[in-house]
């Protein structure tokens, strides 16, 4: 009684917007008639409705006040409140908002005014909002905004209410949806802000009515369930302001303002940041979703509001006159970051728990299978925790994990070795070594870097620039992951995982990835892991139509990447769609609608991807041979005999006796009359090409020897249609072999098997035991000597005897007083000849005029690297223009006659002076006229400037840069770099530009169908 | 089915054409030369003359700065003091040395060496022997000499060489007053070649003297295949009896075997079946054998690597010189100029089959073929310029017994250059790469 007593002293006056709010407005209406606690007066302000909702109101017998087409909210409900008696002197007036498209639940008003009536000090309450559609889903229980001005309510998208946010709860605003705000504090305070016609309005009030020194509470008895017609695009915005009408424009404007006119003036510079960089970032999310009028919106919002800075200190001005209290109180409301971090990343990693674990369906059962005594009859049954192992997913990636940490227990450290060159210690070393133009590389190059290293470099930096445990990551867990990208293609196969996980398992021990792992082939490795995910993405390669284009996009972008790390993808890719375009023009060339489609779909995937790797990949034009090379070190492969059998052969693959399955299976397959006949088809392609591939020799990659072309990414291709055939060989002969009598499939299955079996146990004993040793091995041993080190920028001519022995050949190279570090081999320049005869010499003992030769292209110290044949030292010794510097345990240095380094100065009279060099470029200065050598391989980039001019660049006799300097003076000597600069920025627009293509599309909130809205 | 027996038809075909198109990818590309050979220099009081196959033979003197070098223009070069650098493209030249009315010794020259031993010499008071050590590179070069005496392993001699330089090493301060030496040369660095020269007196008499050929390294089994034997005149006493100088360099004892091969037949002298020296020490041993011959070989066999050599005296004139015969290396085909000397030749093995091309100095050539069992000799024909090993049997050895005037020469008929086989290296980042 005493509460109905209390309820007496209240007078609430519900006051109604609408605009063309038909939809929603019959529920409101009959809503607001059935409160348990009557509402006192009810009128209607009517925004220039263009549907019936005028006559609905009438109707209900509704007082209504029409309003302008553009009148915001806030004027709306000024103009209703207008329109009430005066308050009396005995009652609290509270006027009520109400949306059209909102219903309070019958008891909304009751609890809202039960919760205010022991707190005077409350201007505003507002109740729990629920979804209209789905009325269990919590809107807002209060509300707040962000620091980068994100509407916060501190709720989950789409969460359930259980009541869990239940209770009076202290809150900085309420939505204006069935909020109840004290008549004479709204007037006191000036109602809401003009400036903000729609949208932002509550938080702003809220923020203004706690700075006068009132509270605002949120009462989640009260219930009112909200369409959020505006917010969700149900229905026009047609208020003053609303830039081409756009609600999200005119929502981050608002937000903004309320920021920025409400927060302590020294937050405002901070807050500006963070606006514009939020702004941008979600800009970009909405290019990749393909919503490019949300990202002008974002940016838009921010524009439209710094141009206008008057209005904010006016805003400001307003702020001021009625606070009571410090701006700081709200500060306690205004959510932290690491709040918005936590239920981002809550979010995120939901999103990605749903989509990599969903929800086992074979778990579950249904309810009309259960028998209802069962629950008394039998005891609850307990999950025991090993039962896990029975999975033979779990045991087989278990099994897989012991092998290879036993396999790879020599790799557990920085690794090197087979064609793995040395990791830098940072990222920031690879990163450069991408973005420069010039490589420090034997007489140094100006190839573009390989993109591959771009992307080792980004994982490396995620690594926090740890380069070194990146690769050891990287190998120790590949046959991990090339065991999950299979596996996921297989489960496509057949749905049982006693076939698939054994094959997946077999797979990650093939021959290939076996040689590909102890032999640090990064690209075949990377192969492995991905190019099972081609077939998934592509699951129709005849009938290539029926692909949508963003699929088709999305399997750019990865063939992209793999082409990032071997051309080898292209030259299998242009095989399989040169006989692909063959079939089409066979079978649907009249067609030409179609033929056309399949061509421009079959030419993207195709060529896209070279573009996107330009300018290494347009390089390889005029160098074929890095068509079929790997990154790293040059390494030969095996012979024919060898890929045949699926063994790509070289060091670290498996002895030729450990003959995998891989052949039979595909001969068996062939031969089959299911689809693992076409799948056959497409490895027996894969399988020639390698054996044909394997015949070849070229000299790539820092090396001018010829060698056996590496067919490690070519079997990728016959191994995985191996698996896969036969997994559906094996899913299908079960069956027919359980219920069919005893022949020669019986035999045949049993023969497979075992090979299968007998190659399993062979190669994973051969793994970690004599596999162990393999070439790719943690190691800190380096082959220059320190002390040659130490010398900035000097280049050594570095001998040493290579090969097993009984094989060893000598082999030189230039160094820069270090050992190469990755990548570096992929930009090494060619040989350049006269340094070679000039080697030759040496080594033979003829070269009377090898010193000089050295000394003119900047070489300065002879290195041989011990063991060495002592004759050829003797022999060296004997040459003149060779001085002894030191004889180590290492190696023996000699110094080379003469001036030389990498600037020299050659005067008139033929004196040659050595000028300082940086890195790559250099200021220094000459002393007097003369010709400036730069002792680097010729490239038009190279430019010495002095007194702004470019001096005159000519060849010298050796091939080299020569500047003619006419005057002493300082120079500056650079290499342009603004070509490599210009492809970086097109490889990095073009990626971008596909990523959009490829990423799914985003809906705009009109396309979202109300049953997915709360 | 049809596509696929296509399918198997087109991976039999990538086969056999991957097959058809492999080449044999052999990295390795090589460059043949024969290396300059060094002759000694000729030392006060001495004459020497150098034999070459050809008068274009191009040749520099060692002490020239430059290293321009001019041809022989002549078939045998008196050379009056400088070593010679020589161009012979495998025809190895020969050096006759001779000290007029005292002795008179043969020498191969050679190519640079890894290690020679010289087994000969004296350091006591008859010894005016010398050991020269030429550095024929352009670099400086560092040489170990260690010696081995009858009291055992002598201090290390570092020497020092300038580029295009020799020194020259009095035997006598090798191991002062002993008698028996064994001197091992080890370049460190440079180009090197050594030449002794065992020259003994006694006041102002002379003993004789001779070049003494090295050998390349210690071994189990050696074989000197040529050792003079001078018949005494009827009525006269037996020949002055051989010396076997024999040193086991390694650090344990040895026992070695020595058997002679001779036209009478081959035997173990007595005594030397098994008979144990001390490791690092040089020890002698008389040699009488009763053999008809004027020639004979020996062979050596040892359960530790060993150096040796013969020492024979020899009366020429009422004079006596000696000649020390020295293991050679099995005998493979090679040219060897000879131009104005007439040795003969001494072939050892189970089974002689050797066939010789002679050139004469006229240019003529004849082939003559040589066979036997043990031991063959032939004499060279007056006039030739050079013989050529054109075939040889296994495990044959051979040395040439010369005598001139002032005495008699060995030399071991051996290339003094082989054709090296130099790989030519290639460029290779990965050597870069640990």
């Amino acid at each position: 009684m005493a509460a109905q007593a209390a309820l007496d002293r209240h007078r609430v006056s519900a006051i109604i917007v609408s605009h063309d709010g038909q939809s929603w407005l019959p529920q409101t209406v009959a809503a607001l008639a059935s409160q348990t606690r009557a509402v006192d007066y009810v009128v209607a302000v009517d925004t220039g409705s263009k549907d019936s909702s005028l006559q609905l109101l009438k109707s209900a017998r509704i007082r209504v006040i029409n309003a302008a087409r553009d009148c915001g909210f806030g004027e709306a409900i000024s103009i209703g409140v207008d329109s009430l008696d005066s308050a009396q002197a005995d009652t609290i007036e509270w006027i009520w908002l109400i949306h059209d498209d909102c219903a309070p639940a019958p008891t909304a008003l009751e609890f809202l005014l039960a919760a205010i009536d022991d707190r005077p000090q409350v201007a505003m309450v507002g109740p729990k909002l629920l979804g209209w559609h789905n009325r269990t889903h919590l809107l807002e229980v209060g509300v707040s905004i962000a620091g980068n001005g994100a509407r916060w309510t501190g709720l989950e998208p789409l969460e359930y209410d259980q009541g869990q946010h239940d209770g009076v709860h202290d809150v900085l605003s309420v939505s204006t949806a069935g909020a109840l705000i004290r008549r004479d504090i709204f007037e006191e305070i000036g109602g809401f802000d003009k400036n903000l016609a729609l949208f932002r309005d509550d938080v702003d009030f809220g923020w203004r009515a706690r700075v006068a020194g009132h509270s605002v509470i949120a009462a989640s008895s009260a219930v009112v369930f909200h369409a959020q017609a505006s917010a969700t695009e149900r229905r026009s915005v047609d208020v003053g302001g609303a830039i081409l009408q756009r609600p999200l424009l005119l929502d981050r404007r608002n937000a903004a303002y309320v920021l920025l006119a409400n927060s302590s003036w020294w937050l405002i510079p901070w807050l500006a940041i963070q606006l514009l960089s939020s702004a941008m970032l979600r800009a970009i999310g909405y290019l990749l979703a393909k919503l490019p009028g949300y990202a002008s919106d974002e940016l838009l919002a921010i524009a439209t509001l710094l141009i206008k800075p008057g209005l904010i200190i006016k805003a400001r001005r307003n702020r001021k006159a009625h606070r009571f209290v410090s701006a700081r109180i709200v500060s306690s409301y205004i959510p932290p970051r690491w709040s918005q971090l936590r239920l981002s990343t809550s979010g995120f990693v939901e999103a990605l728990r749903s989509r990599l674990l969903p929800e086992s369906a074979p778990g579950q059962r249904s309810i009309l299978d259960s028998v209802e005594d069962e629950d008394l009859l039998v005891p609850a049954q307990s999950v025991r925790w090993f039962a896990i192992f029975r999975r033979p997913e779990v045991t087989g990636f278990l099994f897989l994990a012991v092998i290879t940490l036993i396999a790879s227990r020599m790799r557990l450290g920085s690794l090197i070795g087979g064609a793995l060159p040395a990791s830098p210690s940072g990222a920031r070393d690879l990163w450069q070594m991408y973005f420069q133009s010039w490589h420090q590389v034997g007489m140094g190059s100006s190839y573009a870097s390989p993109p591959w290293i771009a992307v080792v470099a980004v994982f490396a930096s995620i690594l926090f620039g740890k380069a070194p445990l990146l690769l050891t990551l990287f190998f120790l867990t590949a046959p991990l992951l090339m065991m999950w990208s299979i596996l996921t293609l297989l489960r496509k196969l057949t749905q049982n995982p006693w076939i698939s996980v054994p094959a997946s398992f077999i797979y990650a021990i093939s021959p290939v990835a076996i040689a590909a792992v102890n032999s640090g082939r990064l690209a075949t490795v990377v192969t492995l892991i991905i190019a099972p995910q081609v077939p998934l993405l592509l699951t129709n390669w005849k009938r290539i139509e029926l692909q949508s284009w963003r699929k088709i996009f999305t399997l750019t972008l990865l063939v992209g990447f793999l082409y990032a790390f071997t051309l080898i993808a292209f030259v299998t890719l242009l095989g399989l769609v040169a006989f692909a375009l063959f079939a089409d023009y066979k079978e649907v060339f009249n067609d030409r609608p179609l033929f056309l489609e399949r061509l421009y779909k079959r030419a993207v995937i195709l060529f896209v991807p070279f573009i996107l790797n330009a300018p290494y990949s347009f390089q390889a034009l005029t160098t074929p041979s890095r068509f079929l090379s790997e990154p790293g070190v040059s390494l030969p492969g095996g012979g024919s005999h060898l890929v045949i059998l699926g063994n790509p052969g070289g060091v670290g693959a498996l002895p030729w006796w450990l003959i995998s399955p891989m052949l039979l299976i595909l001969v068996v397959a062939l031969f089959s009359s299911s689809s693992a006949k076409t799948i056959a088809l497409y490895g027996s392609g894969f399988l020639s090409a390698a054996v044909f591939f394997s015949s070849l020799a070229i000299a790539t990659h820092g090396d001018s020897a010829r060698v056996n072309v590496w067919t490690g990414t070519f079997l990728v291709g016959a191994t995985i249609a191996a698996t896969a055939a036969g997994v559906v060989i094996l899913d299908r002969l079960r069956a027919i072999l359980v219920t069919s009598n005893f022949h020669f499939r019986h035999i045949l299955a049993a023969l497979l098997l075992f090979l299968t079996a007998l190659y399993t146990v062979l190669t994973l004993g051969w793994s970690v035991t004599a596999g162990a040793t393999s070439p790719v091995q943690s190691s800190s041993s380096t082959v220059m000597p320190a002390f040659l080190s130490v010398e900035k920028d000097t280049k050594t001519l570095v001998l040493r005897e290579m090969g097993s022995v009984g094989a060893k050949s000598i082999q030189y190279y230039i160094s820069r007083g270090k050992d190469i570090i990755l990548g570096e081999p992929d930009v090494a320049p060619r040989q350049t000849q006269q340094i070679a005869v000039a080697a030759q010499e040496l080594i033979d003992g003829s070269g009377i005029s090898s010193s000089k030769t050295f000394a003119d292209f900047g070489i300065k110290y002879v290195f041989v690297k011990l063991p060495f044949d002592r004759n050829i030292i003797r022999t060296i010794d004997g040459l003149g223009g060779f001085s002894r510097a030191s004889a180590t345990s290492t190696g023996v240095v000699w110094r080379v006659a003469g001036v030389t380094g990498r600037l020299i100065l050659v005067g008139e009279d033929g004196v040659r002076e050595l000028l300082e060099t940086g890195e790559v470029g250099a200021r220094t200065t000459v002393a007097y006229p003369g010709r400036v050598l730069l002792t680097e391989n010729y490239d038009r980039s190279w430019q010495i400037l002095q007194n702004g001019y470019r001096l005159q660049r000519v060849v010298s006799e050796q091939g080299l840069p020569l500047f003619i300097a006419t005057e002493s003076g300082e120079i500056s000597l650079i290499h342009d770099g603004t070509i490599r600069r210009a492809w970086i920025s097109f490889e990095i627009i073009a990626w971008v530009v596909l990523l959009i293509f490829a990423a799914p599309a985003g809906r705009r909130k009109r396309e979202i169908f109300e049953k997915e809205l709360a | 089915m049809k596509r696929s027996l296509s399918a198997l038809l087109a991976l039999g075909l990538s086969f056999t054409l991957a097959i058809l198109l492999t080449t044999t990818v052999d990295s390795s590309v090589y460059s043949q030369s024969y290396p300059a050979v060094v002759c000694p220099p000729t030392m006060s009081g001495l004459s020497s003359q150098i034999s070459v196959s050809s008068r274009k033979t191009q040749f520099q003197r060692l002490e020239n700065r430059s290293t321009k070098t001019i041809p022989f223009n002549a078939l045998r070069l008196p050379v009056s003091k400088d070593s010679l650098v020589i161009s012979a493209k495998g025809v190895t030249p020969v050096v006759w040395q001779s000290r007029s009315g005292s002795w008179a010794g043969g020498a191969i020259c050679s190519g640079p060496a890894s290690s020679q031993w010289f087994v000969g010499g004296s350091s006591d008071i008859t010894s005016r022997g010398r050991l020269i050590v030429i550095n024929s590179g352009l670099s400086e070069a560092i040489v170990d000499v260690q010696t081995y005496s009858e009291n055992g392993k002598q201090p290390l001699l570092s020497l020092n060489l300038k580029p295009k330089s020799y020194s020259l090493v009095n035997l006598d301060a090798l191991a002062t007053g002993d008698k028996s030496l064994t001197v091992h040369v080890l370049p460190r660095s440079g180009r090197i070649n050594a030449f002794m020269i065992d020259e003994l007196g006694s006041g102002l008499r002379a003993l004789g003297g001779d070049l003494v050929n090295p050998i390349t390294a210690a071994s189990k089994t050696l074989v000197i295949p040529a050792i003079p034997n001078q018949l005494p005149k009827k009525g006269k006493k037996s020949t002055a009896p051989k010396t076997l100088r024999i040193l086991a360099p390694s650090d344990v004892d040895a026992t070695f075997t020595l058997e002679l091969l001779s036209a009478d037949g081959s035997f173990v002298p007595v005594g030397f079946n098994s008979r144990s020296i001390s490791a690092g020490v040089v020890s002698e041993f008389t040699l009488s054998p009763k053999i008809s011959a004027t020639v004979f070989a020996a062979r050596i066999k040892s359960n530790e690597p060993v150096v040796a050599a013969i020492l024979s005296q020899a009366k020429i004139k009422e004079r006596t010189d000696f000649l020390w015969s020295t293991p050679t290396p099995a005998l493979v085909p090679m040219a060897i100029a000879i131009t104005g000397l007439v040795p003969t030749i001494v072939f050892t093995s189970d089974a002689i089959a050797v066939k010789v091309e002679v050139t004469f100095i006229n240019g003529k050539k004849t082939l003559a073929t040589i066979k036997g069992s043990d031991i063959a000799t032939w004499r060279v024909p007056k006039a030739t310029r050079s013989i050529s090993i054109m075939q040889t049997s296994a495990e044959t050895h051979a040395g040439a017994l010369i005598a001139s005037d002032n005495g008699y020469g060995y030399i071991p008929i051996t290339p003094g250059s082989l054709l090296t086989r130099v790989e030519i290296p290639h460029s290779n980042i990965r050597v870069l790469n640990p």
